[in-house]
């Protein structure tokens, strides 16, 4: 649980790792429609840790989709490394996704019938290419399962396989690592491991994270904190502390518009 | 509690009409071939010349014996597949209570449900398919004359005898899926999946074992007989024999052929080296696919070349059977491929199915949808060609001995053409079952998430 310092800022602080502007997406048509997102203005510069959060049905999950690319936006762009990738055809967003984004999600997503080094090396070889092995078992001995590389996913616990599934995400060198609840699936303190790691990936190697989460604990462990109420941003906090995440997080529930409900 | 896992039952069926549809069709088919031969054996009961009844006889128990292990493999089969499918919702049931034998009453409830209802629509078809039976062994001169008499007494024993059977395989089904402690976790992760059981090893080892020794007692003592079809009866079923026992072995076979096929399937593409490894690592997923394949190949390919070689090598007017033996070996031979194309769709499907979420993830990872496609594909042709190879040696077995036996030696002297035509209809069903989940399970999975 260690706070390494903050890392001097890369060599072209003036590009950011993800922007998107205006985006907004809106599910069903007409009077039914409902805005998941309404124009939202975000920056994530290189090698910083962002945290997203929100109420749930506040968009963040909607905000990782688009920036992904799995769908596209009503409206608004999404930028990589400042090229504008919101009008690419399906193809093209796939090479994004496996060249340029790393992933990391809630219930790790690991092929149960590949071991972990093969897993990490998964997207190198989906986009045609030939894993470097040095690099590959670099990857696993930075998210410290060198000697599980040859284990199946089944033969690992929850969080060696997010470990596995850190280092699949790096393996690219992607531009972005997006991770939706990463430690959603974890007890606190694998949960605490795993988040120490993504901090290292941010200030060791120079990644970039944007991690979706609800656990005030988890965001505490990035550089800035986003809010996010019924798709809109609502407010940032830098250098977040989880008492400070929690206080902000219970002010912004009161804020949500709350179903009826009778008891 | 019975009455409660009753209803449980009922409306878990109506939930999943469309996963239990190949049990259905394999009862309904089973039923109606079972039951079209056993009005023959009810009408061989009555006023007809005792040679008659005799061959009428003979038909309809070849077929009833044949009809009902076959229907048992594909019940088995078709029931364990829906159950397996929701091992996951059965272990949430255990979870929050239900014992485990409630668990294995619900899948007896659910099955018999469904054979009941498929089995009493097969019945009404065999009423029709009986007489026009009757009327084709009739007119081909196989029987002098006989007046269809067959009706509620046979088809009821076949109605009967296929719930029994049902009931069977929903007991081997409902065990299956209450093995080990109650658990919500879905199958795909466990990491023994897959373990074969010591009965199925002993199974397999016993038909294989059976079905070779047969096979020497017809080079060394049945090829001496005096009458032309003791060879054939002890070598004729040898190929189905050794067949369904590499089929028992399935899970491991795969494994091992997977090996086997590794420089074919090389480095080069990221589909096949998927394929390379879902195929050796979870083989059992595809075992039920590998099983029928196999059997399909050996009883083919086995029973068709020896009703060739009989045909050509039998002694003029040394047997009067010929007929309703060729006749009897075809119909054998056609229920078992009609059921064995039944399970390999049907086996697919449900492994597909199974790794719905599995596909999608490739694709989050940046798989395109033709990528995820062809590693499918490529694991079908895996599948397809070690079912053929295993098959193409299980019907050896039956070939061989049988071509010794009537003087053709261990190459038959003609119809060479049929194994490579019976092997492609057999790959070309396994591909296009394939295609088939792919169309139906995949895409839209991926189309959805797009």
């Amino acid at each position: 649980m260690t706070r390494l310092p903050l890392p001097a800022p890369p060599a072209a602080p003036t590009t950011n790792a993800l922007e998107v502007r205006a985006l907004t997406r809106t599910y069903g048509e007409g009077a039914g429609a409902v805005a998941a997102l309404a124009g939202v203005d975000l920056a994530f510069p290189r090698g910083t840790f962002t945290a997203v959060m929100g109420p749930s049905g506040s968009g963040k999950s909607t905000f990782l989709t688009l920036a992904a690319g799995l769908e596209p936006p009503t409206s608004g762009r999404v930028l990589i490394e400042g090229e504008d990738v919101t009008d690419w055809d399906e193809e093209a967003r796939t090479r994004l996704r496996r060249e340029r984004v790393g992933f990391v999600f809630q219930a790790f997503h690991l092929m149960p019938y590949l071991t972990a080094v093969q897993n990490v090396e998964l997207p190198v070889r989906l986009a045609g290419g030939r894993p470097n092995r040095a690099r590959v078992a670099a990857l696993l001995e930075h998210v410290g399962l060198a000697d599980r590389a040859r284990n199946l996913p089944a033969a690992l616990s929850g969080g060696q396989q997010q470990r596995v599934a850190i280092a699949r995400a790096l393996v690219t060198d992607p531009a972005v690592v997006l991770a939706d609840e990463p430690t959603g699936a974890l007890d606190s303190r694998t949960a605490g491991s795993v988040l120490a790691l993504l901090r290292a990936c941010v200030d060791a190697l120079g990644q970039t994270v944007v991690m979706v989460t609800h656990d005030p604990v988890a965001a505490a462990f990035a550089d800035t904190v986003v809010f996010l109420v019924d798709g809109r941003l609502a407010g940032r906090m830098d250098r977040p502390t989880a008492e400070a995440v929690a206080g902000q997080m219970a002010r912004l529930d009161e804020l949500v518009p709350h179903e009826a409900v009778t008891v | 509690m019975g009455g409660y896992t009753t209803k449980l039952a009922l409306r878990s069926l109506r939930h999943r009409l469309t996963a239990f549809t190949a049990t259905f069709v394999a009862v309904l088919l089973g039923t109606a071939v079972i039951g079209s031969f056993a009005t023959l054996v009810e009408t061989a009961t009555g006023p007809i010349s005792s040679a008659d009844a005799e061959t009428l006889t003979i038909m309809g128990a070849v077929v009833g014996g044949w009809g009902a292990l076959i229907v048992l493999f594909s019940v088995a089969s078709t029931v364990g597949i829906t159950v397996t499918q929701r091992d996951a919702e059965i272990g949430l049931l255990r979870t929050i209570g239900a014992t485990a034998r409630q668990a294995r009453r619900l899948v007896r409830a659910e099955t018999l449900a469904v054979c009941l209802a498929a089995s009493l629509a097969g019945a009404l078809v065999a009423s029709v398919t009986g007489r026009a039976l009757l009327a084709a062994v009739e007119s081909s001169g196989l029987i002098d004359h006989a007046d269809y008499d067959g009706g509620v007494v046979s088809l009821g024993i076949t109605v009967g005898g296929v719930l029994l059977v049902c009931l069977v395989a929903a007991g081997i089904a409902g065990r299956r899926a209450t093995r080990g402690p109650a658990s919500v976790t879905p199958g795909e992760e466990r990491a023994d999946a897959g373990r074969m059981r010591w009965w199925r090893v002993a199974g397999a080892v016993g038909l294989i074992a059976y079905g070779v020794s047969m096979a020497i007692v017809t080079v060394t003592v049945t090829k001496n007989s005096d009458d032309p079809y003791d060879a054939m009866a002890t070598s004729g079923s040898n190929s189905i024999l050794v067949g369904v026992g590499l089929a028992l072995l399935a899970p491991v076979l795969l494994r091992w052929g997977s090996f086997a096929l590794r420089p074919v399937l090389g480095r080069r593409s990221a589909e096949a080296h998927l394929a390379r490894y879902n195929t050796s690592r979870r083989a059992h997923l595809l075992a039920g696919v590998l099983g029928p394949v196999i059997v399909l190949t050996s009883s083919a390919v086995g029973t068709l070349m020896a009703v060739g070689t009989d045909g050509r090598t039998l002694p003029a007017g040394a047997s009067d059977d010929g007929g309703t033996i060729t006749l009897l070996n075809n119909v054998v031979v056609g229920m078992l491929s009609l059921f064995a194309a039944i399970m390999v769709i049907n086996a697919f499907t449900a492994a597909i199915a199974h790794r719905r979420a599995e596909l999608r993830r490739l694709w989050l990872l940046g798989a395109t949808p033709t990528q995820v496609e062809r590693s499918i594909m490529a694991e079908a042709a895996v599948v397809a060609a070690v079912g053929v190879a295993l098959g193409l040696i299980a019907s050896l077995a039956t070939i061989v001995p049988f071509g010794i036996a009537r003087g053709e030696g261990v190459v038959p002297d003609g119809q060479l053409w049929l194994p490579p035509l019976l092997v492609a209809g057999v790959i070309g069903l396994t591909l296009g079952a394939a295609r088939g989940a792919v169309r139906r399970v995949a895409r839209p999975e991926l189309a959805r998430s797009a």
